[in-house]
């Protein structure tokens, strides 16, 4: 342990830069953006889900006040609907005497909802296409054999509209990934927020921010490793096979 | 005496301003093999559809074992009061359609065992033996864990009478069985429903294929917009025609 620590020590002697102390600014950074992104994916893919049916009713009260939602989120920037959130919700009366003060008044959790409600609104909208891709055969299939409405949504319905969404999804998970970089302007110390740190005390931009953007790099290969991975599992029915 | 499997009265049913079906009746008994036929637009597709309620039949009655179908009036027009009912009937009607329609994201056997496990709620084990019998009496054994689109035309459809088989149905519905398929692979089809005809199944099929009426049927009946021409055995319907328009139905005009 001795001997990593003082290989380590050696390895960054003579470097202003990357000292452990700045190393560790740009791992606190990473582990808020993973937690960040991470978070308001799983919460935004388990409201989606439920939204993106209530979206293809073809009952209007329960469509059109999802697509009000969808259409607000997808509509105005990202950066504005956080600044609302975050400074927005001091002007509640009551709330900084309420429980919900804590959190509200870290930065994460703005920024969490922020980006839950964002990214929900898009996948809402890439489930809503790929339900209604859904063969109509397939449909009508499902309901000759005696499948209930909610028999078939869940059995037939959204596990192929979840394939088919899947190369679409994973396009918005990079997307929320490279957006999260704006949690910084909330004074969240994420990856970004690191780099920025960094270079305001030391001016020097090409270090702290080449080096940010290879770690978004790095991650971005490894959610669409990922993805490439799904797609090769849940896809297989697509591709025709070669005896 | 046993009820009759599945009696059709007085079917009516419009697309708009057009009456598609104008009061069509049919009864099948046990081991009945009807055939529809008719030109294209002729609702003979329409028809079988209203019995399974895919398209909801605006006057009629359908029972099921003497069991009627119950309607209610809205404001749409009528719709079937219990959805229950609905659903416990159509588990009883298998399809199989002109377009396989098997479930593209699911291997062939997981489609054969998904309504049954489902649907009838027959345990996983016995449903997956089930099927594997099934693939072997259409010949797919070997390609029980292909999915649909690495199937040809012709084993799809066979997969898909397969997974009406599953469900042990009462009444078998063929919508146009081998109207997609490549001429060379309408035999294997065929054989499967002459088969299944052999052995006492109730089917009610729409078809274009003359050879399989008047071999396998018990009852031909042909339609013309929207209307019985004519009905009776083989025989009679197709060996001894009597209007003028199925006479030239049945004249090949090549």
């Amino acid at each position: 342990m001795l001997d990593i620590s003082a290989w380590f020590n050696d390895l960054l002697s003579g470097n202003l830069i990357f000292t452990s102390t700045t190393l560790g600014y740009y791992w606190t950074g990473l582990v808020t953006t993973t937690q960040l992104v991470f978070l308001s994916l799983v919460i935004g893919l388990v409201l989606a889900v439920p939204l993106a049916i209530m979206r293809s009713s073809r009952r209007k009260w329960i469509s059109l006040p999802v697509y009000a939602y969808t259409y607000v989120f997808r509509g105005t920037p990202l950066l504005i609907q956080l600044y609302i959130i975050y400074y927005g919700v001091v002007f509640f009366d009551g709330i900084q005497e309420s429980f919900l003060w804590p959190i509200f008044r870290e930065a994460f959790y703005p920024a969490l909802i922020a980006f839950t409600l964002n990214t929900a609104a898009y996948t809402t909208e890439i489930f809503r296409g790929a339900i209604k891709a859904t063969s109509k055969g397939e449909i009508e299939a499902a309901r000759a054999y005696g499948m209930s409405q909610s028999l078939m949504m869940r059995r037939i319905i959204i596990p192929s509209a979840f394939r088919r969404a899947l190369p679409a999804y994973g396009n918005e998970v990079i997307f929320m990934l490279h957006a999260s970089a704006i949690a910084s302007v909330v004074t969240l110390m994420d990856l970004t927020g690191a780099a920025r740190y960094v270079y305001s005390r030391f001016y020097t931009p090409f270090e702290p921010f080449l080096f940010v953007a290879a770690i978004y790099l790095c991650l971005t290969f490894a959610i669409l490793f990922f993805f490439r991975f799904l797609e090769k599992k849940l896809l297989a029915h697509l591709k025709p096979q070669t005896p | 005496m046993a009820a009759t499997p599945l009696e059709v009265r007085n079917i009516k049913k419009r697309f708009g301003d057009t009456e598609v079906l104008k009061g069509l009746s049919l009864e099948a008994q046990k081991g009945d093999v009807i055939t529809l036929i008719g030109a294209s637009g002729s609702g003979k597709s329409t028809f079988l559809r209203c019995m399974n309620l895919l398209e909801q039949p605006d006057e009629g009655e359908i029972i099921l074992h003497g069991d009627p179908i119950r309607f209610k009036a809205t404001r749409h027009g009528r719709e079937p009061a219990d959805w229950k009912q609905v659903v416990q009937m159509r588990a009883k009607l298998s399809m199989v359609f002109q377009n396989f329609n098997l479930w593209a994201h699911m291997t062939l056997l997981e489609n054969i065992i998904e309504a049954p496990i489902h649907v009838l709620g027959i345990p996983k084990k016995e449903a997956i033996e089930q099927a594997h019998a099934l693939l072997e009496r259409v010949g797919l054994t070997a390609r029980a864990n292909a999915y649909p689109a690495q199937m040809s035309g012709g084993q799809q459809q066979r997969g898909a009478i397969a997974r009406a088989l599953a469900m042990n149905p009462e009444v078998m519905l063929f919508d146009e069985p081998t109207s997609a398929l490549d001429p060379e692979l309408v035999g294997d089809v065929l054989k499967v429903m002459r088969d299944l005809a052999n052995e006492g199944r109730t089917m009610v099929v729409v078809t274009h294929e003359m050879s399989f009426a008047r071999d396998v049927s018990s009852k031909v009946i042909y339609l013309h917009q929207g209307l019985v021409e004519e009905a009776g055995t083989p025989d009679d319907v197709l060996g001894n025609p009597q209007s003028s328009r199925l006479k030239q139905f049945l004249t090949p005009n090549y």
